[in-house]
C-alpha cells in the first residue's frame, strides 16, 4: 500500500517535472522527438511515451520556450529539430533556481 | 507528407487507417498546421520503426502506435490549441465557434465566451428584423420596461429610442462585441497555458 502511493508519488513528480526535464535536455542540443525520448531516458532515467511528448512540445513552442526547424533526410521523412528558445533558457533558469530553493527547505 | 512504405501489406493497412484517423481529427486546422501535425506523426513513426528493423514489423508497428495513443485523444489538445490560434489570428467567426466548440470542456470561461459568440450573430437577426418590421424593431425605452428587439409598441406606454440609428447601433455593438470576445480569449488562452 504504502510502495503504491509512493509509486504515485513518484510518477506525478516526474510528471510535474516533465517540462523542466525537455528544457534541460534541449539546453545542450538539438533534438527531434524521437531522438528526445531517449535523451530523456538515458538523461534522466524518465520513460515518457510519443503521446505525451508531442502535446508538451507543441504547448512549450506555444509559449515561446522553443523553436524547431524541419530537417530533410536521405529517406525522404523529415525530421522536426527542437532547440530552446532565448526565453527557454530564462524559464529554465527560474525553474532551477526554484527547485534549488525547493531542496534548500528539505 | 512522404507515406512509410511498409514490407508487409497487414502493416501499410494498419499504418494507413492510423494516418487516415489522424487526418479525421485535424481536418478543421489549417493547411499548414494540418501537414505539420501529420509529418510529426509520421516522423514518430518512421524513427521507431528504423531503430527497431531487427523486430517482427507489425509488432513495432503496433508498439509505436500504442505508445502514440488514439490520435482521439493524443491529437485532441493540439487541434484545441491551434484552433485557437487560429480564431485569434483571424478573426473569422466560423473558426472562432470551433475554438469555442473544442474548448467548451476546458472551463467556465469558454462556455461563456460560447454563449457571447451566439449572442453575437443573434444581431444580425435583430438588424434583418429592423428592414422587415420597421415599427416593431428597435430600443424600446418607457412605461417601466426595457426591450432591446421586438416589441408591440400599442400595447405599452414605452416609445422607440434610435429610430433610423438602430441598424447601425446594432453593427456597433456587434463589432465590439466580437472584438472583445477575441481579446478576451487571447487573455485565457495565455492564462491557460
Amino acid at each position: 500500500m504504502k510502495n503504491e502511493f509512493l509509486k504515485n508519488w513518484d510518477t506525478q513528480l516526474k510528471k510535474g517535472l516533465l517540462p523542466f526535464y525537455v528544457l534541460s535536455a534541449l539546453e545542450s542540443k538539438e533534438y527531434y522527438g524521437y531522438e528526445l525520448i531517449q535523451g530523456l531516458k538515458a538523461e534522466f532515467g524518465i520513460d515518457v511515451t510519443e503521446s505525451t511528448i508531442y502535446p508538451l512540445l507543441i504547448r512549450l513552442m506555444k509559449e515561446d520556450l522553443l523553436t524547431y526547424k524541419w530537417v530533410e533526410q536521405s529517406s525522404g521523412i523529415p525530421r522536426k529539430y527542437y532547440t530552446i528558445s532565448e526565453d527557454g533558457k530564462i524559464i529554465l533558469d527560474a525553474m532551477k533556481t526554484d527547485l534549488k530553493n525547493v531542496l534548500n527547505k528539505i | 507528407m512522404k507515406p512509410i512504405q511498409f514490407i508487409s501489406g497487414s502493416c501499410q493497412r494498419v499504418y494507413q487507417d492510423y494516418i487516415d484517423r489522424c487526418k479525421r481529427i485535424i481536418h478543421i486546422l489549417s493547411d499548414q498546421d494540418r501537414e505539420d501535425c501529420l509529418m510529426e506523426i509520421n516522423s514518430y513513426v518512421h524513427e521507431y520503426m528504423q531503430d527497431h528493423q531487427q523486430d517482427d514489423e507489425m509488432n513495432s508497428l503496433l508498439n509505436i502506435l500504442d505508445r502514440l495513443g488514439p490520435p482521439e485523444t493524443t491529437l485532441k489538445e493540439i487541434v484545441a490549441s491551434k484552433k485557437i490560434d487560429q480564431a485569434v489570428k483571424t478573426y473569422h467567426i466560423k473558426y472562432l465557434l470551433q475554438a469555442l466548440i473544442l474548448n467548451l470542456r476546458n472551463g467556465v470561461t469558454y462556455i461563456l465566451l460560447f454563449l457571447l459568440t451566439i449572442l453575437v450573430l443573434i444581431f444580425p437577426v435583430l438588424i434583418v428584423g429592423k428592414i422587415i418590421w420597421p415599427q416593431q424593431i428597435g430600443l424600446w425605452i418607457g412605461g417601466g420596461s426595457f426591450v432591446f428587439g421586438m416589441h408591440d409598441p400599442e400595447n405599452s406606454a414605452s416609445h422607440e429610442l434610435l429610430g433610423n440609428y438602430f441598424i447601425p447601433v446594432v453593427l456597433l455593438i456587434m463589432i465590439t462585441l466580437y472584438f472583445l470576445i477575441i481579446q478576451l480569449l487571447k487573455i485565457v488562452k495565455s492564462k491557460k497555458s
